[in-house]
């Protein structure tokens, strides 16, 4: 005869209810979770401010002949496709931020990863919280229009930074402040020929990200100078790598296999990670790098040592110090009237070139 | 004396019991409460994520569209991972092609193919969706690359593309009108017509689906089909709205994706869930994105954050809590054991 008793924990329907109001209970942490990151990130945008507007007092209270707190605070959404994730980001991030303090800017920061479609969306926001201004850069160069026509019908002034936009683009921005992308690849060509110095030379090229605008500028700066100026350099192969070591060490390798070492004199880089990269494949195969013609560009953490070191003749400095601090300068100008519509403004960081002779000044000590 | 034995429980009678069951039978009630909370605390941090509602709106569109696409497959038990690649190549296709009457429907009829490509592989070949579409992915996204020479590639009409960002009316932009159509249409195939019903019997359990007479590799098609179709849409619509096409588009659509579907409720091993679901769990992560957003928390705190929401919403799941309550079973020491001891 078959037992009446149901199973110890009770019937299946009161088991069933048992675990769906496990599931709720453990559901609370969740629904807890967001709440608690929701209330904590209102608090922590009025933390910034007050942090903001603490430390212009605790400026104009101690030295209150020279400076004196901001007359005037603006909200500015800086739409940045990096930020605190990369060293270039993060060391331009804390620039911006302290300077924009000074001037009475307060920085709402995001990061689109490089996402054109996460961009444009960020910026709708943007334009929805009608902050005084926008700082853009871009995570696709040619891939802002409708974020700039938006800003624009809203009346909402538009600084950019790092890459600029196109000059179908540029009339609906009030300026640009950064790096000549295509000057730097210039430079690193005028390196590459000053290093050769008319000895005929075959070379491979590691480009930056497919797709990516710095890339592209940097790559025909580079092509056009060496191909204009310096007929005895010859590009035999290029790649694309993603702006890491490892990717370049990758197709680095890949195409001095294609092309045969004995072939090669000489390798130029987009970005200095990525002649890291290029200078280890060359020592796997127990080459010595400093007999090779070498230049890239960004004069980094990883790149001024290679140049100190004999392993690269040459490299571009590009400082995100002097980019965090002008784009709020510049801003400032924008929101006070100083820079009006119509007036727009090119502000091109030095592209400075460092070789083994000034690669110890402090003027271009690595910032990233 | 008659004893009777039940199996399983009485039929449930009256309104209120009725509801409770219709209830307990949802998959959605996670992402339904995740949202109200998220609403209610919003109500008083961030009141702004309302009063720009089209804004909000345009960002769970966004969000939403190719994770409704992506549910008709999670549904039986599938995975398609190159919905973001499928994104991309279709945006370029748009874009290199000069008029939009024929760039539109070539980038539709790729996604389709796209879908049967890896449905074939799938279903006839018999490979895992996880590889196939995984290599799917790779091909595409190289494909992308190909086609736009490597640059992003401006639409030949730009006027056409800025006039598809603007509202129709009201709020409603074209993006947003697109997604409610698609929502409406996927959800009816899978509640209304038998072939879309037949997805949760493929997904819960597929030998007895075939047994039964369901034609399995037929509805793992139109699946894909499906999911294809979404993403190459959602590549249209990314591209006009751009104006330009990006060979690098939709990078961060895959993850957002399955982020919407699973917190909405569905289940990654087929059988359970629904479209609705993958709506509310597309309205959470939206919402909470511009909400963060707006308060300026930082990007890896807001990815934080949502990487634990997710995980708590595939730790609540009814199977994972069965799965976890066993394996606690087991390491503890048995009780009858240890009294007779």
């Amino acid at each position: 005869m078959p037992s009446l008793t149901p199973p110890s924990g009770g019937t299946q329907r009161e088991r069933k209810r048992g675990k769906m109001r496990k599931s709720r209970l453990i559901l609370a942490p969740a629904a807890m979770l967001a709440a608690s990151a929701l209330i904590l990130s209102g608090c922590a945008a009025e933390e910034t401010t007050e942090t903001t507007e603490s430390a212009e007092t605790e400026s104009s209270s101690d030295d209150t002949t020279t400076e004196e707190a901001p007359a005037e605070t603006f909200e500015v959404y800086a739409l940045f496709p990096q930020g605190n994730d990369q060293a270039y980001g993060s060391t331009l991030i804390e620039p911006l931020q302290a300077n924009g303090a000074e001037l009475g800017i307060n920085f709402t920061l995001s990061n689109s990863g490089y996402d054109a479609t996460k961009q444009l969306a960020e910026c709708e926001i943007a334009v929805a919280a009608q902050p005084d201004g926008i700082m853009l850069w871009p995570a696709v160069g040619s891939a802002v229009r409708p974020c700039l026509v938006a800003a624009d019908n809203a009346g909402i002034p538009v600084w950019v930074i790092n890459t600029d936009v196109g000059p179908a683009d540029a009339p609906l921005t009030y300026g640009y402040s950064g790096p000549d992308t295509y000057g730097q690849g210039v430079a690193s060509a005028e390196l590459m020929c000053e290093a050769v110095d008319g000895e005929e030379v075959g070379i491979i090229q590691v480009n930056g990200a497919a797709g990516n605008g710095t890339a592209i500028d940097r790559d025909n700066g580079f092509t056009d100078h060496v191909e204009a100026n310096c007929p005895n350099v010859t590009i035999l192969a290029e790649q694309n790598a993603d702006w890491t070591p490892a990717g370049a060490k990758q197709v680095a390798a890949d195409m001095i296999s294609a092309e045969g070492i004995e072939n090669i004199g000489g390798i130029y880089a987009a970005d200095d990670s990525m002649v890291d990269g290029a200078v280890q494949a060359l020592e796997d195969l127990g080459e010595d790098a400093s007999d090779y013609f070498i230049t890239g560009i960004g004069n980094t953490k990883l790149g001024n040592p290679l140049v100190k070191e004999g392993k690269m003749y040459g490299t571009v400095f590009q400082s995100s110090v002097w980019e965090g601090e002008n784009a709020p300068e510049y801003m400032h100008r924008v929101l006070t009237g100083e820079i009006a519509k119509g007036d727009r403004v090119t502000a091109y960081m030095p592209s400075v070139k460092v070789t083994a002779e000034n690669a110890d000044d402090p003027e271009v000590a690595p910032e990233w | 004396m008659t004893e009777t034995i039940q199996l399983g429980g009485a039929k449930e009678t009256g309104f209120f019991p009725r509801l409770r069951t219709i209830i307990g039978r949802r998959t959605e009630g996670r992402g339904v409460i995740l949202l109200l909370v998220i609403l209610a605390v919003l109500a008083f941090t961030q009141p702004l994520v309302f009063t720009a509602l089209p804004v909000t709106i345009g960002r769970i569109a966004l969000i939403g569209i190719v994770a409704l696409g992506l549910t008709a497959v999670i549904l039986m038990g599938e995975l398609d991972l190159s919905v973001a690649s499928t994104l991309a190549a279709s945006g370029v296709v748009v874009a290199i092609i000069p008029d939009l009457r024929i760039a539109i429907p070539a980038a539709l009829l790729m996604g389709i193919v796209v879908g049967i490509i890896n449905a074939f592989f799938i279903a006839i070949v018999g490979i895992a969706s996880f590889i196939a579409s995984l290599g799917m992915l790779f091909a595409l996204s190289g494909l992308a690359f190909v086609l736009s020479n490597e640059v992003p590639v401006s639409i030949a009409n730009q006027d056409a593309g800025l006039a598809f960002g603007q509202p129709l009316f009201g709020p409603v932009t074209p993006r947003i009108l697109l997604f409610f159509l698609v929502f409406i249409a996927i959800q009816l195939f899978v509640t209304k017509v038998k072939a879309g019903r037949e997805f949760f019997a493929v997904g819960g359990n597929r030998q007895a689906a075939y047994d039964s007479g369901i034609p399995v590799k037929r509805r793992i098609f139109t699946g894909f089909i499906i999911s294809g179709f979404v993403s190459a849409l959602a590549g249209v619509i990314y591209t006009l709205e751009l104006t330009v096409a990006t060979p690098t588009a939709g990078s961060t659509v895959l993850l957002a994706s399955f982020a919407a579907a699973i917190i909405g409720g569905n289940y990654l091993k087929g059988g359970r869930g629904s479209i609705i679901g993958t709506l509310i769990g597309a309205s959470s992560l939206g919402v909470l994105q511009v909400a963060l957003f707006l308060s300026g928390v930082q990007v890896p705190v807001q990815n934080t954050l949502i990487g634990a929401i997710l995980l708590i919403a595939v730790i609540t799941d009814p199977s994972s809590l069965r799965a976890i309550s066993a394996r606690v079973r087991a390491t503890l020491p048995d009780r009858t054991k240890v009294e007779a001891q």
